[in-house]
């Protein structure tokens, strides 16, 4: 299952330039960072918080000449761990209504298509609420545009146990929403 | 259930091997039932990939809000100050409706009073000291003259006939940091000649 997944190797061998390439890795990751910690219940601050340290540490570890393949899963390794340590704002995206939060996905063409749109997405909340931590984690982070085996070293899983869990994710979504 | 159906997320995804993609690609063009359920998998991770964009625009939009009611505060509490600085403005100045007959110097006792104020009225005045620059260009300490003078009448203070008439005082305070008054000084004057003098 390794098909045409990038190894991610970056020119860290020059440690003296090493504060360039954290630099350019921040660029290109701190977004996708934000977007999975928020969306594990983070507020924005805290998803700041989480990812200025990550990338600290990210530095440390380059500097002490730390493994330098599959760094991306390394990164969100570690700030999944500090969203972990989080544990009142991490269970807290799942434990409040998002019905209001989904005003932008919801067709207002017309009056019937909306009803439908918000009846969808009450059911996609439930669904979502409904998955296990490891699916919904998964899921998260292949939506950051992970590959299976970064998400395996980011949540410590095997790249095929990722592979069934996005696949029992996936279908649990779609038989719940009848997609 | 169809053999391929366990790989065709890993497909979607570009997981597989590269064997295996062909395989799958090939199958896909005869099996109608995986050809469904791509469809199908396709939309749930659409949806689930708006459920992120959703979580994030809230996120943003809560930022936002937690800003309004702060600023609101800051306002209110501004114009609050600057109405009470304006009222309290306007609630001393009244009282001092001609400086020149009411403040005088506390070197110079009987000054002539032009207007004719009622008799038991006690009016104030906060004087205003202008820093005084030296030679040097330093900064001198302002002068120790009275910070409020009180215009008091004369019968209101003493038994009938113990002071003689067309005579009134001046009351000298200095106030405390505090507000309280530290000093008081009685200068009397002639409210007879005063009243009398011509008009500057």
């Amino acid at each position: 299952m390794t098909g045409e997944s990038v190894q991610v190797t970056l020119p860290f061998s020059c440690l003296a330039s090493g504060a360039r390439e954290v630099t350019a890795l921040y660029r290109e990751l701190r977004e996708p960072l934000l977007r999975y910690l928020v969306c594990l219940g983070l507020s924005k601050d805290e998803a700041q918080d989480v990812v200025q340290d990550a990338f600290l540490s990210l530095h440390r570890h380059l500097t002490a000449g730390g493994a330098q393949n599959n760094i991306r899963g390394w990164l969100f390794r570690v700030a999944h761990n500090q969203a972990r340590n989080r544990q009142g704002s991490y269970h807290r995206r799942f434990a409040e209504p998002l019905d209001p939060h989904f005003a932008p996905m919801v067709d207002e063409s017309t009056p019937e298509r909306m009803v439908l749109e918000k009846e969808k997405l009450h059911r996609l909340e439930k669904a979502i609420a409904a998955l296990t931590d490891s699916e919904r984690e998964c899921l998260l982070l292949r939506a950051t545009g992970l590959r299976y085996r970064e998400i395996g070293e980011a949540l410590g899983m095997a790249t095929s146990t990722v592979g069934d869990t996005v696949e029992r994710a996936i279908r649990k979504i779609s038989e719940k929403l009848d997609v | 259930m169809c053999k391929y159906s366990t790989k065709l997320i890993a497909w979607l995804d570009r997981e597989l091997e590269q064997e295996q993609m062909a395989d799958m690609e090939q199958h896909l063009r005869e099996c109608g039932e995986c050809r469904v359920n791509i469809a199908k998998y396709e939309g749930a991770s659409q949806l689930f990939h708006d459920y992120c964009n959703a979580v994030m625009t809230a996120e943003t939009g809560r930022d936002r809000r937690r800003w309004i009611p702060l600023l609101s505060a800051a306002a209110a509490i501004l114009v609050l100050v600057a109405t009470t600085a304006v009222v309290l403005r306007n609630r001393v100045q009244p009282l001092s409706p001609s400086p020149a007959a009411i403040v005088q110097p506390a070197q110079s006792p009987l000054v002539p009073e032009p207007a004719t104020p009622p008799a038991n009225a006690m009016r104030l005045r906060r004087a205003r000291a202008k820093p005084v620059r030296s030679q040097a260009g330093n900064w001198l300490p302002l002068p120790p003259q009275p910070a409020v003078e009180v215009a008091i009448p004369a019968d209101s203070m003493f038994p009938p006939g113990a002071v003689p008439e067309g005579v009134s005082f001046i009351a000298d305070v200095n106030f405390a940091s505090d507000g309280s008054a530290r000093q008081m000084r009685l200068r009397p004057r002639l409210t007879a000649i005063e009243r009398s003098a011509p008009q500057p």
